[in-house]
């Protein structure tokens, strides 16, 4: 038998949204395109008490990110991203300081770009005040369960960086 | 006549990769292709190894726009192989899970992805400069889909409330007549998206091929979630044999396996569900295929669309009436105990794109032995391919940029679900 999943708390509420959210993107199964999931899980559980913010996988969901930007003061993304650094490499920016490289990114239900998506939200006047991207670069994007070493032996850095942007 | 070279690659606005390939020489077609080149998943070789109650939880990575769907199919062929039964009340709130699906995405579809083609804009993006009150509404009713989701599945998108079983944990009947009241309230906002819609729809190609349409289908339900196989050509089958149904093959100008049954080709999808079903949708559902003139038998794939616009009105309506049931019988949480066994189980469920099989198989301790999936995206690929062969005859005249304009929204309106495995950032510092 292989590894069983952790498993998730399960909180479900329609209640007010809390000020803040944590956000991380990306797919678990493709190895260190999981990083946004493994990390805002582990910002989770530690980072629990943290008052007025909500953490979130939101996965591959795309455009549904519109809906987790509304009514935030600030979000914060961590994602997996190409940006020609060394693997491991984490780079802390907001929108207006990257443009998109994506090949593909018209707007889609799922290949969805991200900055496209914070563009709708402005054009929509439901955007953050501020919006802070937390982007590693990869070692390896591949069919895997696991983050790669050189991610995996990083995490507690990656945390305490966004840990404390959050207590700013 | 002219000479049409069109090679459209990684098609815009559409969940993944698809090129559209078609050349013609003085009016003559040579080569008229729908390719499908995206990577393999692997979905059937990462869950062997697996325990029983994993299952839901790794395959809902295959998509982030319907891991509700591939959840719900994979947690019921999981039940059917281990011989669980789940409570009436366990069923009324995975549907209800399921219509939030449902919603969102025919939402997502229509207003994200058709409306700008039926507006003459590029995306969504500067489609709200042309019509920002009905992206405003589209978004609204999104709003509500996303709530919904939350509530039943614990979160929008990869669900985490779903066990072989039951549901580690059900909302609270204030919970539900809270969402009552809100889904009541998007009975408006959707006919007012339905009018817009209707506004532009003399923009949607007057294009018709006939096909076998395939679908779930019930006595006495529009159904997204039970009953047996049926296809419009009369026959149908009970879900655990499926892979009779889809008899997939590859071929060589696709990476993605292809499916047929009667026909050299079917298709599957909100289309293929009015056409086996359209007796049975809610009355606001009739009333917004009515506007749009879709009857029960439609073979135009730009009307899938409209079906869309139907059944979320449907889905909507039905949510309601559920809420009433659960209500009335009161919600309960409920303990699961599931003691695993060896078996091989199969289920059906409608996603949004159609109809989604699932099946696995475990041994005496409940660990996965092997398992097959078969996305409702894979079964349209050559009914899309036979449209395009249709299609590119019938329309080449008006010109390359008229031709893959229409291939394009062609492609589009079946919302195809290609390759969902990334959503990585890719980015220059400026």
């Amino acid at each position: 038998m292989l590894d069983t999943l952790p498993r998730r708390k399960v909180c479900i509420s329609m209640d007010k949204k809390n000020e803040t959210i944590v956000i991380g993107l990306g797919n678990p199964l493709m190895a260190d395109e999981g990083i946004g999931n493994e990390l805002v899980e582990l910002l989770k559980s530690t980072s629990g008490q943290c008052s007025g913010v909500d953490f979130l996988d939101a996965g591959t969901g795309g455009i549904s990110l519109l809906y987790h930007f509304e009514e935030r003061k600030k979000a914060i993304i961590i994602d997996c991203a190409f940006m020609d650094q060394a693997p491991g490499t984490i780079k802390r920016f907001t929108p207006d300081e990257v443009e998109t490289a994506k090949k593909l990114a018209h707007l889609s239900l799922h290949e969805v770009d991200i900055l496209k998506v914070i563009q709708l939200a402005k054009q929509l006047d439901q955007c953050p005040e501020e919006i802070i991207f937390y982007a590693i670069q990869p070692d390896k994007v591949e069919q895997k369960q696991h983050l790669s070493k050189t991610l995996r032996d990083k995490l507690p850095q990656y945390a305490k960086q966004i840990q404390t942007e959050l207590e700013k | 006549m002219s000479t049409i070279d069109i090679n459209v690659k990684h098609l815009t606005r559409v969940e993944g990769h698809g090129n559209i390939v078609v050349n013609a020489k003085e009016g003559k077609v040579e080569k008229v292709e729908w390719q499908v080149p995206e990577a393999p998943r692997f979905f059937e070789a990462m869950i062997r190894g697996r325990k029983y109650d994993d299952i839901q939880t790794i395959v809902s990575r295959i998509c982030g726009i319907c891991s509700i769907s591939h959840s719900l199919v994979a947690t019921k062929a999981v039940e059917d192989a281990l011989d669980i039964k789940v409570s009436e009340q366990t069923d009324m709130l995975r549907l209800l899970m399921h219509y939030s699906e449902q919603l969102q995405s025919h939402v997502l579809h229509v207003g994200y992805l058709v409306a700008p083609d039926l507006f003459g804009a590029p995306s969504v993006v500067p489609l709200v400069g042309v019509a920002p009150d009905a992206v405003k509404t589209i978004i609204g009713v999104h709003r509500v889909a996303n709530q919904m989701s939350e509530l039943l599945a614990g979160r929008v998108t990869h669900p985490i409330t779903l066990i072989p079983g039951g549901l580690s944990q059900v909302p609270t009947e204030k919970q539900l007549r809270e969402l009552q009241d809100l889904l009541k309230a998007q009975v408006a906002p959707l006919v007012a998206i339905v009018e817009v819609v209707l506004s532009v729809a003399a923009n949607l190609p007057a294009f018709e091929r006939d096909t076998e349409y395939v679908s779930l289908k019930k006595d006495g339900e529009y159904t997204f979630y039970h009953g047996d196989i049926a296809s419009t050509d009369g026959t149908t089958k009970p879900v655990s044999e499926w892979e009779s149904v889809a008899n997939e093959y590859v071929i060589e100008q696709s990476t993605a396996k292809w499916a047929k049954w009667n026909r050299d080709a079917y298709a599957v999808g909100a289309l293929a569900r009015f056409n086996n079903n359209a007796e049975l949708i809610s009355p606001l559902g009739k009333k917004v295929a009515d506007m749009f003139g879709l009857k029960k038998g439609c073979c135009s794939p730009f009307m899938n669309n409209v079906a869309q616009l139907a059944e979320a009105a449907h889905v909507v309506e039905h949510s309601i009436e559920l809420i009433d049931k659960l209500l009335t019988k009161g919600v309960k949480p409920e303990k699961v105990s599931v003691t695993p066994k060896a078996g091989k189980g199969h289920a059906a469920v409608e996603a949004p794109r159609g109809i989604l099989f699932h099946s696995y198989e475990f041994d005496k301790d409940g660990i996965c032995l092997g398992g097959n999936l078969c996305i409702p995206t894979n079964q349209n690929h050559a009914n899309i391919q036979k449209d395009f062969e249709k299609f590119v005859p019938q329309f080449m005249d008006q010109g390359e940029d008229v031709l893959r304009q229409g291939l394009e929204m062609l492609v589009r309106s079946y919302d195809p679900c290609i390759s969902c495995s990334t959503h990585y950032l890719d980015v220059k510092f400026v």
